[in-house]
């Protein structure tokens, strides 16, 4: 007991009573309690366990020694593949939620088969692994019992159709709505969002509109339903085919916004653009590292050029119809080391949920060796005020590592930022910018990037800077 | 027992709303699927039916 180290309790791990997630030296590990015993010999034993692995829907584990178990009460300890980088569904495009949605009822129809059934539909079960959304909760299943109506109905509803129903019907900024209501964007509010029309489509009617009023008609009578409701697995199956057409039938609107059409108006000739692409591989190259995250990444064509020079790639824009792009156009070429991400560097996602620790925010998981900042510090700088030396320090938090494209005033794109504003930023220039990264890192190597006034710059962090958060 | 691996609430309002459309929604599905296997009968070999269509149901 006394030489091993200590087991810390994930903090978004205490809403189940039949296991929970916890870390030894950094180890992630998943407690399977007495209580649910029955269920997770099922589940080994009918097969469904390998199958739902083996078709890549449900993460990989193998089994870990029972004294690791930090409570009493254990069955098994499990010890699940890690997940690089833990995403958040507030984080997500469209159809990043859209194909996880669709992977929860696809696990639940393989579920069905074997005599099985998912216990909750939350979408933060859902991870991105190589590209593809993968269930990592592996204590999700239960037996089926032959009249039972499906109990995650209701959460599948909050934390899927909900906010997909209305990213495709009235904003594709609403799937933000998911960082405030972290237990589902209650169907009441939905259905007050959405448009009218939506009361004519079949799965919008039922699932969003019907079971909204259903569900304000039981609040105000408090007491259990009179009669056990009970459905037929011919039912069942039913249901969930309608909520799957439901989920498959919602498609963004096909438009743009400012800076998904953005990637197409850069500032750059050819050859402007070739030299770029050679200066950014080269300094990544010299680098070396595993990981990069590629902040401001738009559509991600420099994301792309990261992920050639051996990374893996978090690709991060703030703006949902680029991350949206982006992530369709990966997920058509099947690419596995790239994973777009919905966040704004200037109010990146915080740390929410019970203690504010329940979900971390997005700088608490800076796991890169390097950040790659691509025509962004204008954008910072002047789109968003923020001074320099506060850009550089933020930085300096995310990665030892940093490439960054400096963009001078006289740059068209910084002049269009300046088109129709007062120009308040005196320190913005190269030197200024040097003296405000200097602060915390060591300019390793700078070139000019041909026909163009910009400069790359490779930088390494002080090591004065490492801690300071 | 099994009451306390319900960890998340149902929802009586959910429950009852989703049986109400399961029964609803299960008649096109019922014909959808004998529709589906009668056209894989006739176009035999084409599609192999591994499907078949439930059961009316007897509610």
């Amino acid at each position: 007991m006394t030489d091993r180290p200590a087991a810390d309790r994930e903090p978004g791990s205490y809403r189940d009573p039949s296991g929970f997630v916890f870390r030894r030296d950094g180890v992630l590990y998943r407690q399977v309690n007495a209580r649910f015993s029955d269920d997770w010999n099922t589940f080994l034993l009918s097969g469904l366990h390998d199958e739902l692995i083996q078709r890549g829907m449900l993460v990989a584990d193998a089994p870990a020694p029972l004294d690791l178990a930090p409570e009493p009460d254990a069955v098994a300890v499990i010890r699940p593949e890690q997940i690089g980088f833990i995403s958040y569904p507030y984080e997500w495009s469209f159809s990043q939620l859209k194909d996880a949605a669709l992977l929860t009822l696809d696990v639940q129809a393989v579920a069905a088969e074997h005599g099985m059934t998912l216990r909750d539909a939350s979408a933060f079960n859902v991870q991105f692994l190589g590209g593809k959304p993968i269930l990592i909760d592996t204590l999700s299943f239960e037996r089926q019992r032959t009249d039972e109506p499906w109990k995650p109905y209701r959460q599948f509803c909050e934390h899927f159709l909900a906010p997909l129903a209305l990213m495709a019907r009235r904003d594709g900024r609403l799937g933000l709505l998911l960082r405030t209501f972290l237990d589902g964007v209650p169907l009441d509010l939905a259905s007050e969002l959405l448009p009218r029309r939506t009361r004519w489509s079949p799965g919008m009617a039922a699932h969003l509109h019907l079971h909204a009023r259903a569900q304000r008609r039981h609040a105000d009578a408090p007491e259990a339903p009179a009669r056990k409701v009970t459905m037929s697995e011919a039912r069942r199956r039913a249901l969930l085919d309608h909520l799957r057409r439901a989920v498959s039938g919602l498609h963004l609107p096909a438009h743009g916004t400012q800076w998904a059409d953005y990637a197409g108006q850069t500032s750059y000739s050819a050859a402007g653009t070739a030299s770029k692409e050679a200066i950014v591989r080269g300094m990544l190259e010299a680098i070396g590292g595993k990981r990069a995250w590629d902040v401001g990444a738009n559509t991600g064509r420099y994301s792309a050029i990261v992920a050639e020079a051996g990374y893996e790639v978090l690709a991060i824009d703030g703006d949902w119809a680029a991350v949206e792009r982006h992530y369709l156009a990966l997920r058509a070429a099947g690419d596995t080391r790239i994973m777009p991400l919905l966040a704004d560097l200037a109010a990146p996602s915080p740390g929410i949920g019970w203690g504010n620790a329940e979900r971390q925010s997005l700088l608490d998981r800076a796991d890169a060796d390097v950040v790659v900042a691509l025509a962004l510090v204008h954008h910072l700088a002047i789109g968003r005020n923020v001074p320099l030396p506060m850009l550089s320090s933020l930085l300096a938090r995310l990665a030892p590592n940093l490439v960054i494209e400096w963009v001078p005033k006289d740059d068209p794109m910084v002049q269009r930022l300046l088109a129709a504003r007062e120009d308040i930023f005196p320190d913005y220039f190269l030197g200024g910018f040097r003296a405000a990264f200097e602060r915390h890192f060591q300019i390793v190597s700078e070139q000019s990037i041909e026909d163009s006034g910009r400069v790359m710059f490779q930088m390494r962090r002080l090591p004065s800077s490492a801690t300071s958060r | 027992m099994r009451l306390l691996l319900a960890y998340i609430d149902p929802g009586a309002g959910s429950l009852v709303i989703q049986a109400i459309i399961a029964a609803v929604v299960s008649i096109p599905f019922f014909f959808r699927n004998v529709i589906r296997n009668t056209v894989g009968r006739f176009r035999r070999g084409v599609r192999p039916s591994g499907e078949k269509a439930p059961a009316p149901d007897p509610e």
